[in-house]
């Protein structure tokens, strides 16, 4: 099981460097999706070694779905800031701020 | 007299009064309201005037008549006595209305059912006002308890002769002024005394109606005083004859010198009256009634002042010496109030009242209003300021007598003296003739006043009303003068007039022949006495009063020769004034040239009162003048007094005057043919320069002219002081009073400025520095959201791990 | 609700009410306004008639009272009454609105806001003559206080804002002395039975335990002193007089007429109804300083009326020496070393004295100021150097003129003369030398009479600006000035019309006050002590 766990915090440190590394909008997309399967094997890790069962596999279900979900939203809004903007740098998309 | 007769003849000659006294009152208020809306042409106002004032006299009369036939008087009785059936004397008076009427009544009710109570003058001199007099009342003023202000009625032998004389002697002005004011019948009256800046003159609508209709109004005025039955009301018709003094003084509005003059008479009599308020306040505190007397039988337990002071038969009832004396008051026993008032105390209220006295009839030392006063119309001058209004001093001290101290009556003999005195020298040189009269007016006042202080009671009235005769008509005389001379009052610029107004001048002889109290001396007709007109009789009464009255008090001998000589002096300032009018060479030819005779309706008044000059004092002191008010004389008078008061005066009886009487007569006409020769000298025969005379006595003459300096006086000792003390009241209003306000809202202002101080400095700047902090913190949290993704996502990171970190150190057991 | 109960409240509340639906009226129906007013004032008038013919003088008591809960909680009560003393003012009141009224049309821009605060005024003054709860007096005591303030403001002359503050704080400094003694006596009168064990603002109560001598000595003191600058602002007396003058001379014709008119007899009025019968004591421990208080004032109102150039200002400071008077003729209480009083009689005159003299310059002063007003409209300018031959051009308005001065200089025959004599002769029982020193007034009163008569009236011609503006007067101000004058002359031959009215409750006053006194002197004692005559 810690060889799972292992992998799993490889992926979701990996996902978490590629977002804050990344400016490209579509890299930070890629690195939220490692987060996301870093977290879905730790579900599954849970669920097949720890007291989670079912439960763990489900949630990794959601989660997929959730970010197949997320990924077409946020490729929307990526694409949509491509128009607007001619770039997919996140560093340029501040007009939240202030 | 039996309680029905008293109300009956009582209320028959209230009535009559009261018409006689409200009448004018009507007229008054016709004649104001009419006259302003009617035409200023229209005589209408002035017919009115007379017809009201001459009905007052016909009924006067008539009360007279029921007076004297209910007193049960025979009037003539000095005549009878001598010459029983000599009726042709009686016949020859026949035109005297007055005089006839009271005959007429007296000769027909001589034999009625009363004649048991024929009262002889004695009975009538008890102070039993019963017997002499009817009071009551009209209606009441205020009530407070057992305090009764009221209007009253009191009625007397006095009161009657006084309407009597009022009321002729002003239907006689009346109708003098009807001439006189005729050139106030315009719509476009031109004053020449008025000077506008320019040279301009001056033009206003004619004002006829509005004399008449003040000259109707002092009349109700004199009468209500007359009539008057309390102290109190005396005091309100006292001010109302001044007020309308004041509007005849200033009738010509216009000119300064009038409203100023009207000013001063009105303040100057005020400065008494303030002297009068004070008697009534000592009067009111201790007797609790102003009520002269109450003689009306259903009211018998409510005494007046005179029956409260002295007893029956007319004594002061003291106790105790000094300043610890006291009178006993009479008649008041069972009632809570005080049963004795201090001696000193009576004193000061005799003196407060005599000090209106004083004020109104213009004697020492408030006398310098009356030549001022001059400023009036000349018939205002002849009826208010000669015969009438001034008198009323001498009628109010008169009356109020039972309640005059001995010390009182010596003040009173004093001021008379100084007043005549005074009088007398500034009439030597005075040359506006309407002031010669003036001076004249105010010197023999002080003759009326001078007799009342000796105890000459009856000598006093008996001048007062031989006086308002004879000086009401050398001042109409004067005014026939003025008229005819256009207005010209200076005696400088007249002269030789007699051609041209003979019967003004004859007239005026009459009046200056009964002033000097001249007659044929050691002539003695058996029936009527001394051949002499009216004023003879008076004075020649005066001086002998106080003769007695000197010879009783060494010590006061200048009492009786400082009027002898006086009478000396108006001899000659008289006669000084008719020759320079009447006689000699015309000194200004413009007046001599355009003066001429007035008309009837002036003349005809002049020969009415020249009449009565000469007549109304026929017999003497025992003749019907002196029988119809001598009844009403207070009982103490006739029996004198020896060593009364704290002061030890000795008053004549009529008994002791009686025998000084020849002396006393004989030195006066003496003295008064002397003046008259000198003043034959001076102006007439031109024996001596009057001019040289004057240049001797340089400083005299000035100090003459200029009256004593009495206006100078004044001036300094009251006039500045009064509008100087009136300027620092504004001003410490100004500056203390509202300097305190002012100061304390300034400083109210500045702690209001610290207080705001206080709030901004202190209390907001700790809300704001509160308000402050949190403002940066939030600046500096502001600066966290970059919009950075990354920098995001970093935070959360560090954020979580360092949460990691933080938990497994603190809780590492789990 | 009785009929008394409406009777009365309505004279009070009319004017307001009216002023009301005057808010309905267009703002240029002026003239429809000013008759408005005029017929309500009038309204009032007879109602005021109305609760004269219900009124009994024969009875020295309160009557119609009218007794209904206000503020339960803390016992105040909507209470109301006359007595004689109250009655008269009350006519005095109704009668010089009128006037004022009439008077009014000289007011020509603001007419609206003016005339609804007149008759909100007239409901003040109503209120305060009327009521017989302390805290309903107080009430409309400064009801009254902010109409005239505005009034005196927004319609006055140049220096407007100084006169209406100056007599603002003036007043409201009086009005708070008056509360601070109303308080003393609420909390005091717990412990009587006479209240019931609770504290009242009832005056009628108030009055009993005074007269009980259940207030102490020194209560009685302190609340007199409070009372009395409180009252004596109003009247006003020596020295806190200066308000008046810079009021009346700023305020408009018809609100100088009421000014002097009625409101300084609140001052009058307010001695009498509550500091006196709720003091007896301090009264009387005072007396002698309020004697010669009212005596400094006469003498010195005169000198300073003498002094002025200003018309106006001159009326104003007779005003101050005129209602010296009052406080001298209230005041002259003597009692002797056992306490008992002297000369009750004379001090029944001396109060008769002094309310009729309110009531004698409520009409003479309010005359005096219409008469300067009608004046002033015309030629714009109070000097009194620059006036004179009013006579020549103004014949009618002059007459009129100077027989109302005439009232005031206080001649018989006229309304001034009966107060002033009648106080005086009652003051030498209380003090000779205050009483020689009161009446030697008369001369200075004639002097400045006299002087501005002879300097606005006599004379040839006018020679002051604006002689062409001097035009007759016109109907309305001639009506104005013969109602004035009548009544000056009626008052004056006839006064036995007012102080009939007053007769028996003046004599109740001062009875309860002997016995008030008495009482206070030794609580322990039953107040049987005789009132000696």
């Amino acid at each position: 099981m810690n060889a799972y766990l292992a992998v799993a915090a490889v992926l979701f440190v990996c996902g978490v460097m590629c977002m804050a590394t990344k400016r490209n909008g579509i890299g930070v997309l890629m690195g939220v999706e490692l987060v996301l399967n870093g977290a879905n094997i730790n579900f599954v890790a849970f669920s097949k070694y720890g007291l989670l069962g079912l439960d763990g596999q489900i949630f990794s279900l959601f989660v997929i779905v959730l970010a197949a979900a997320e990924a077409a939203v946020a490729l929307a809004i990526a694409l949509n800031f491509y128009n607007n903007h001619l770039t997919i740098d996140v560093d340029q998309a501040s007009e939240l701020k202030n | 007299m039996s309680p029905e007769i008293y109300s009956e003849v009582g209320s028959l000659l209230k009535w009559l009064l009261t018409a006689a006294w409200l009448l004018p009152l009507l007229g008054f208020l016709v004649e104001i309201f009419g006259g302003y809306w009617a035409d200023r042409k229209s005589k209408v106002p002035a017919y009115l005037a007379v017809g009201c004032i001459a009905t007052g006299f016909l009924l006067s009369l008539i009360a007279l008549g029921t007076w004297v036939d209910a007193a049960d008087m025979n009037l003539w009785a000095f005549e009878s006595a001598g010459h029983s059936a000599e009726h042709g004397e009686g016949a020859e008076h026949g035109d005297d209305h007055e005089h006839a009427t009271v005959a007429e009544h007296d000769h027909a009710d001589a034999h009625d059912e009363e004649h048991h109570e024929h009262a002889s003058a004695d009975e009538h001199h008890g102070n039993d006002p019963l017997k002499t007099a009817f009071s009551g009342t009209f209606y009441r003023l205020g009530k407070f308890g057992r305090l009764d202000v009221t209007l009253d009625w009191y009625i007397d032998g006095l009161t009657v002769a006084m309407f009597a004389m009022v009321t002729l002697i002003a239907s006689c002005i009346h109708i003098f002024a009807i001439g006189y004011m005729s050139d106030e019948l315009t719509e476009h009256y031109e004053d020449h005394f008025v000077h506008l800046p320019g040279g301009r003159h001056f033009h206003r609508p004619g004002r006829f109606y509005r004399f008449f209709a003040y000259l109707s109004l002092f009349c109700f005025s004199m009468l209500g005083l007359v009539l008057a039955g309390n102290i109190f009301q005396v005091f309100i018709f006292w001010e109302l004859v001044g007020v309308c003094s004041y509007l005849l003084i200033g009738f010509y509005v216009e000119r300064h010198s009038a409203s100023t003059a009207a000013n001063k008479a009105f303040i100057m009599n005020r400065v008494g009256d303030f002297g009068f308020l004070i008697g009534l306040m000592v009067i009111w505190t201790w007797f609790g009634v102003f009520q002269f007397a109450n003689t009306d039988p259903a009211h018998a337990d409510q005494a007046g002042l005179f029956q409260m002071v002295r007893t029956h038969d007319g004594t002061l009832v003291t106790e105790g010496e000094g300043m610890e004396k006291t009178v006993s008051l009479q008649h008041i026993e069972g009632e809570a109030r005080p049963s004795s008032i201090p001696y000193w105390l009576l004193t000061v209220a005799g003196l407060g009242i005599f000090a209106g006295c004083i004020g109104k009839s213009a004697q020492f030392p408030l006398q310098t209003w009356l030549p001022d006063a001059m400023e009036g119309p000349t018939p205002v001058s002849a009826l208010v300021h000669s015969a009438t209004m001034v008198a009323a001093g001498v009628y109010l001290a008169a009356r109020f007598y039972p309640m005059f101290t001995p010390e009182v009556l010596l003040v009173i003999a004093y001021v008379g003296c100084i007043t005549l005195f005074i009088g007398a020298t500034i009439a030597l040189v005075v040359t506006d003739i309407k002031r010669v009269l003036a001076y004249s007016t105010i010197s023999q006042l002080g003759y009326m006043m001078l007799a009342l202080g000796v105890g000459g009671w009856i000598a006093g009235l008996f001048h007062l009303i031989t006086h308002a005769f004879f000086k009401s008509l050398m001042f109409l005389c004067s005014g026939s003068v003025i008229h005819g001379c256009h207005h010209e009052q200076e005696m400088t610029k007249m002269g030789g007039l007699y051609k041209k107004m003979p019967i003004t001048c004859w007239t005026m002889f009459v009046g200056v022949v009964a002033i000097c109290g001249l007659a044929i001396p050691f002539v003695t007709l058996p029936a009527i006495g001394a051949v002499a007109f009216s004023g003879f009789h008076s004075k020649d009464a005066i001086i002998a009063s106080a003769l007695t009255f000197s010879s009783l008090n060494p010590v006061h001998s200048l009492l009786f020769y400082v009027p002898l000589i006086t009478a000396g002096i108006t001899a000659f300032y008289m006669f000084r004034m008719w020759f320079m009018t009447f006689f000699g060479k015309p000194k200004d030819h413009h007046v001599y040239d355009h003066a001429h005779e007035s008309p009837t309706v002036m003349t005809a008044p002049l020969l009415i009162l020249s009449f009565f000059a000469i007549f109304v004092a026929v017999g003497g002191e025992a003749g019907p003048l002196v029988t119809l008010y001598g009844a009403a004389e207070p009982a103490h008078v006739a029996m004198g007094a020896t060593d009364a008061g704290n002061i030890g005066l000795n008053l004549p009886s009529h008994e002791q005057i009686h025998n000084f009487h020849a002396q006393a007569g004989m030195a006066a006409l003496l003295v008064a043919f002397a003046g008259t020769l000198l003043a034959y000298l001076f102006y007439a025969s031109g024996a001596v320069d009057p001019g040289t005379v004057k240049r001797q006595f340089e400083s005299v003459h000035e100090f003459l002219v200029d009256k004593w300096r009495f206006d100078v006086l004044y001036d300094w000792m009251w006039q500045r002081p009064v509008h100087v003390v009136a300027s620092w009241c504004t001003a410490f209003d100004k500056y203390v009073l509202d300097g305190l306000i002012h100061g304390s809202a300034s400083s109210v202002v500045k702690i209001a400025q610290w207080d705001r101080k206080f709030d901004e400095a202190v209390v907001d700047r700790s809300v704001n520095v509160l308000g402050e902090v949190t403002m940066s913190v939030a600046n500096w949290f502001r600066g966290l959201q970059t919009g950075q993704l990354r920098q995001y996502v970093m935070l959360i990171a560090v954020s979580v791990v360092s949460l990691f970190v933080l938990v497994f150190i603190f809780f590492p057991g789990q | 609700m009785s009929n008394d109960a409406i009777l009365l409240s309505a004279t009070i509340f009319l004017p307001a009410i009216a002023a009301l639906f005057l808010a309905g009226f267009d703002k240029k129906a002026v003239e429809a306004m000013r008759m408005y007013t005029l017929a309500v004032t009038v309204i009032v008038f007879g109602l005021t008639i109305a609760v004269l013919g219900r009124f009994d003088a024969s009875n020295g008591d309160m009557q119609m009272l009218v007794k209904a809960s206000w503020i339960p909680t803390w016992n105040i009560y909507y209470q109301l009454g006359v007595d004689g003393i109250s009655m008269t003012l009350v006519l005095l009141t109704a009668f010089v609105f009128v006037l004022a009224a009439m008077a009014s049309w000289s007011i020509k821009d603001k007419v609206k806001g003016y005339l609804m605060l007149f008759l909100i005024l007239e409901t003040g003054v109503l209120g305060v003559f009327l009521s017989l709860d302390f805290f309903l007096f107080y009430v409309f005591w400064e009801v009254m206080l902010l109409p005239m303030y505005f009034l005196i403001g927004v319609w006055g002359g140049p220096r407007r804002e100084y006169a209406a503050i100056k007599f603002f704080l003036y007043t409201l400094f009086g009005g708070v002395l008056m509360l601070i003694a109303m308080l003393m006596f609420y909390f005091n009168s717990a412990g009587s039975e006479l209240a019931g064990g609770e504290s009242v603002f009832d005056l009628l109560t108030l009055m009993k335990i005074a007269q009980a001598g259940q207030f102490n000595q020194q209560i009685q003191i302190i609340a007199f002193v409070l009372l009395f600058i409180g009252f004596a602002i109003k009247l006003p007396s020596f020295p806190v007089h200066t308000w008046l003058p810079d009021a009346h001379v700023e305020a408009p014709t018809p609100i100088s007429m009421i000014l002097a008119g009625i409101l300084l007899k609140l001052g009058g009025y307010g001695i009498i109804r509550i500091a006196m019968p709720l003091c007896p004591y301090g009264t009387q421990y005072a007396a002698y300083a309020l004697v010669a208080l009212g005596v400094f004032s006469i003498i010195y109102g005169a000198f300073a009326a003498m002094a002025q150039t200003d018309f106006k200002r001159l009326v104003a400071y007779s005003s101050v020496s005129h209602m010296g008077y009052v406080l001298v003729g209230l005041a002259v209480w003597k009692i002797n070393e056992s306490g008992a009083t002297v000369g009750i009689n004379h001090w029944q005159m001396g109060l008769s004295g002094a309310m009729f003299q309110m009531l004698a310059h409520g009409v003479s002063s309010a005359g005096m100021f219409f008469m300067v007003g009608v004046v002033y409209d015309r030629v714009h300018h109070r000097d009194l150097n620059k006036f004179g031959g009013l006579m020549q051009k103004m014949p009618h308005y002059s007459a009129l003129a100077v027989v109302i001065f005439f009232a005031g200089l206080g001649l018989p025959g006229l309304c001034g003369f009966i107060g002033e004599a009648f106080v005086v002769l009652s003051t030498w029982n209380f003090s000779p030398l205050l009483a020689i020193i009161a009446a030697s007034g008369v001369i200075l009163t004639a002097g400045y009479i006299l002087w501005t008569v002879q300097r606005v009236y006599l004379g040839p011609e006018y020679k002051g600006p604006h002689a062409e503006d001097l035009t007759p007067i016109n109907g309305r101000e001639a009506t104005i000035g013969w109602i004035i004058a009548i009544f000056a002359v009626v008052l004056g031959v006839y006064p036995y019309m007012m102080l009939g009215m007053m007769e028996t409750s003046v004599e109740k006053l001062t009875q309860d006050l002997a016995a008030g006194y008495n009482a206070s002197m030794d609580p322990a004692a039953e107040s049987v002590t005789s009132v000696s005559e």
